[in-house]
């Protein structure tokens, strides 16, 4: 978790938790749609998406520690070149398409700094390619800064970890 | 021989030598169990850099085939690559990836070993054994990898005692290893590995990497059209020299007429500070590569699973060019399934700035979520899928290009190129069917039996 969030998370009933989870929801449907425009539009243009490779320490050791490395480390230009390459008509790992589904639970929602929501949630991606590989899963927690602006909330920040130090997926041509 | 004929290794290595490819070789369990063994078990191969365990008692746990080894550096510095299994009733010794430590204690009886594998204790070794009457513990250690070498802070081992001297082995391949991991003389960096599982034959990307120049226009035209990096143009393509020199191959870009040294190495990125540390490090004939007439290394492989990147996207709105190197290793899992491990490496000390946007080149470009691997590896899983039928057993594929079918080359060898080894300029298969008649030297040779070793026996005959 960042540091500066109240130490409890916003009661389901308070409204912002639920601007929050409607979100992440929304989100979840552009993704799961490829309207990837859209799902561009939810950036804030300071936005910095991040994944850290997971390794197996000890115990005793903080994991953090041994980190060198991301899957992700993107900004909005990065972030933009994904996007615009399966715009292209040559992304062929996304062509046939992958059939995914992002399940997201676990939504907890904090009050951070200014007007800022830490949100913490968990997905689940499901994946499924052609008629002969197996589906993949993966699994992961993410923490979110979302930012309120005029359009709306708009995702300042994505910390995602993923459990698994070995993916068993053949790319991530996709988005957590 | 397991194969049955005709499809019998002689055939297959026949065929191969032909550049003729038994498409079934992409997935096939006898297959894979003679690379496993005859190949795996003698060739020369890349486990850590030194920088991954840069501090005393650092250690990686990495794998050859199936075998689990620590490497360490020990207390003193010193490095030391050792098989995981405890020497008592092997169980893994060390199940991290990666930390620090001075001892390990196995977690099944608690033997306790030292960081450069001397078995330091074992409980109750008086009442239990008779102290050294019923186990010699003076002198035991955790096995060691029966070879190991270092080279550019590259730690590889053999699981061959007899294997070949290795920088004997290396020979004019290390005339290229420089570009990729001597760029400096304060060493290089390596960060990750990032790790995944692909459904893919190992030796796919192994072959890809060590020349198939004839793919990036097609395969990776995503990237060129939404201006992520603009080499891979088929014409521009084919102006790259194909080499190979020793145990591998690669691809080269030619650079802009009239490129020199430092402009060349400019043209992709490269700050003057780092221009002129590998001004220092590289040989007046390595520097000649990049010189008039003016080559740039891009991707190549280290027989057999060892492979090496160098592009030079774009990494800002602004339009800055970056290069970066990943290194990459095709760790076989099954004859249908390959862990990648791929690293991203820069000179040490590079500024801050460069090892900053050549890290970003690297994550949008190569590894897990790289946009040109993404393509990549949908090709090879592919691949590995259609070759575990009944069809693919009576199809040969056609590794032939560059030859006629009188098996001459349809352009001679390109004069003029600065680096050693063979060099055609244009598409062609040439560095797959060395690295292929490499392959079929070690799976045609049984491998030799060893004499089994036990512990705390005392001194074993020789
Ligand atoms: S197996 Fe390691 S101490 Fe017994
Ligand atoms: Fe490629």
């Amino acid at each position: 978790m960042s540091s500066g969030q109240s130490p409890a998370p916003l009661p389901y009933t308070d409204e912002r938790h639920q601007m929050a989870a409607q979100f992440l929801t929304e989100e979840a449907h552009l993704l799961d749609t490829s309207d990837f425009e859209a799902w561009l539009g939810l950036m804030d243009r300071r936005i910095r998406y991040r994944m850290p490779v997971r390794v197996t320490a000890v115990k005793a050791a903080d994991e953090v520690d041994v980190q060198t490395m991301h899957h992700f480390d993107e900004d909005w230009y990065s972030l933009r070149k994904r996007v615009q390459r399966f715009q292209t008509d040559y992304a062929w790992t996304e062509d046939p398409q992958s059939r995914i589904r992002h399940h997201v639970s676990n939504v907890r929602t904090f009050e951070g700094s200014d007007d800022e929501l830490i949100v913490e949630s968990a997905v689940l991606l499901y994946r499924s390619r052609g008629d002969r590989t197996a589906p993949s899963l993966l699994s992961a927690g993410r923490t979110d800064v979302l930012i309120p602006t005029e359009e709306g909330l708009r995702l300042r920040q994505r910390d995602i970890e993923i459990d698994e130090s070995v993916l068993r997926t053949q790319n991530l041509a996709i988005f957590l | 021989m397991a194969a049955a004929e005709p499809n019998g290794i002689a055939d297959i290595t026949g065929a191969v030598r032909q550049g003729l490819i038994p498409a079934f070789l992409y997935n096939d369990a006898e297959v894979y169990e003679l690379e496993r063994t005859r190949l795996f078990g003698r060739s020369w191969n890349f486990l850590a850099h030194e920088s991954e365990i840069a501090q005393p008692d650092d250690y990686v746990v990495r794998n050859i085939g199936d075998d689990s080894f620590l490497v360490t550096r020990d207390s003193d510095g010193q490095i030391h690559v050792m098989f995981n299994m405890c020497v008592h009733r092997g169980m893994q010794v060390c199940r991290a990836e990666r930390g620090s430590a001075r001892t390990f204690r196995c977690p099944y009886h608690a033997w306790t070993y030292k960081n450069d594998g001397q078995l330091a204790g074992l409980p109750f070794h008086a009442d239990a054994y008779g102290g050294e009457a019923g186990f010699v513990k003076e002198g035991q250690a955790l096995l060691r990898a029966p070879s190991v070498a270092i080279r550019n802070g590259m730690i590889f081992a053999s699981l061959d005692p007899d294997a070949p001297h290795f920088e004997t082995w290396l020979g004019d391949y290390a005339f290229y290893l420089d570009f990729y991991t001597g760029q400096s003389a304060a060493g290089m960096e390596f960060r990750g590995p990032q790790r995944w599982r692909v459904e893919a034959n190992w030796k796919i990307g192994a072959e890809n990497f060590m020349g198939d120049s004839y793919h990036t226009p097609h395969t990776h035209a995503s990237v060129v059209d939404i201006e992520l990096f603009g080499e891979p143009k088929p014409y521009k393509r084919k102006e790259g020299v194909l080499w190979h020199a020793g145990p591998g191959g690669g691809t080269t870009y030619k650079l802009p007429p009239g490129s020199d040294f430092r402009s060349g190495l400019a043209y992709v990125g490269y700050p003057d500070e780092m221009i002129d540390r590998m001004a220092a490090t590289l040989s007046p004939p390595q520097r000649a590569l990049v010189d008039e007439p003016g080559f740039m290394p891009s991707a190549s492989t280290l027989f057999p699973n060892l492979s090496f990147v160098h592009n030079w996207p774009q990494t800002d709105a602004q339009g800055r060019i970056t290069p970066f190197i990943s290194v990459r290793l095709w760790q076989p899992v099954g004859p249908g399934e390959t862990e990648v491990y791929s690293w991203f490496c820069v000179a040490a000390d590079a500024p801050d700035d460069y090892k900053a946007a050549s890290y970003k080149a690297y994550l949008m470009c190569f590894g897990s979520s790289g946009m040109f691997e993404q393509d990549d590896v949908e090709n090879w899983v592919s691949i590995t899928t259609m070759a575990r039928g009944s069809m693919a057993r009576n199809l040969l594929l056609n590794n032939r290009m560059g030859l006629t079918l009188d098996g001459d080359p349809i352009v001679d060898q390109f004069e003029g190129f600065g680096g050693p080894g063979t060099a055609y300029q244009g598409f062609g298969e040439h560095n797959q069917r060395h690295w292929f008649s490499m392959w079929a030297d070690l799976v045609s040779q049984p491998a030799p039996a060893r004499q089994p070793m036990a512990f705390g026996m005392g001194e074993q005959p020789a």
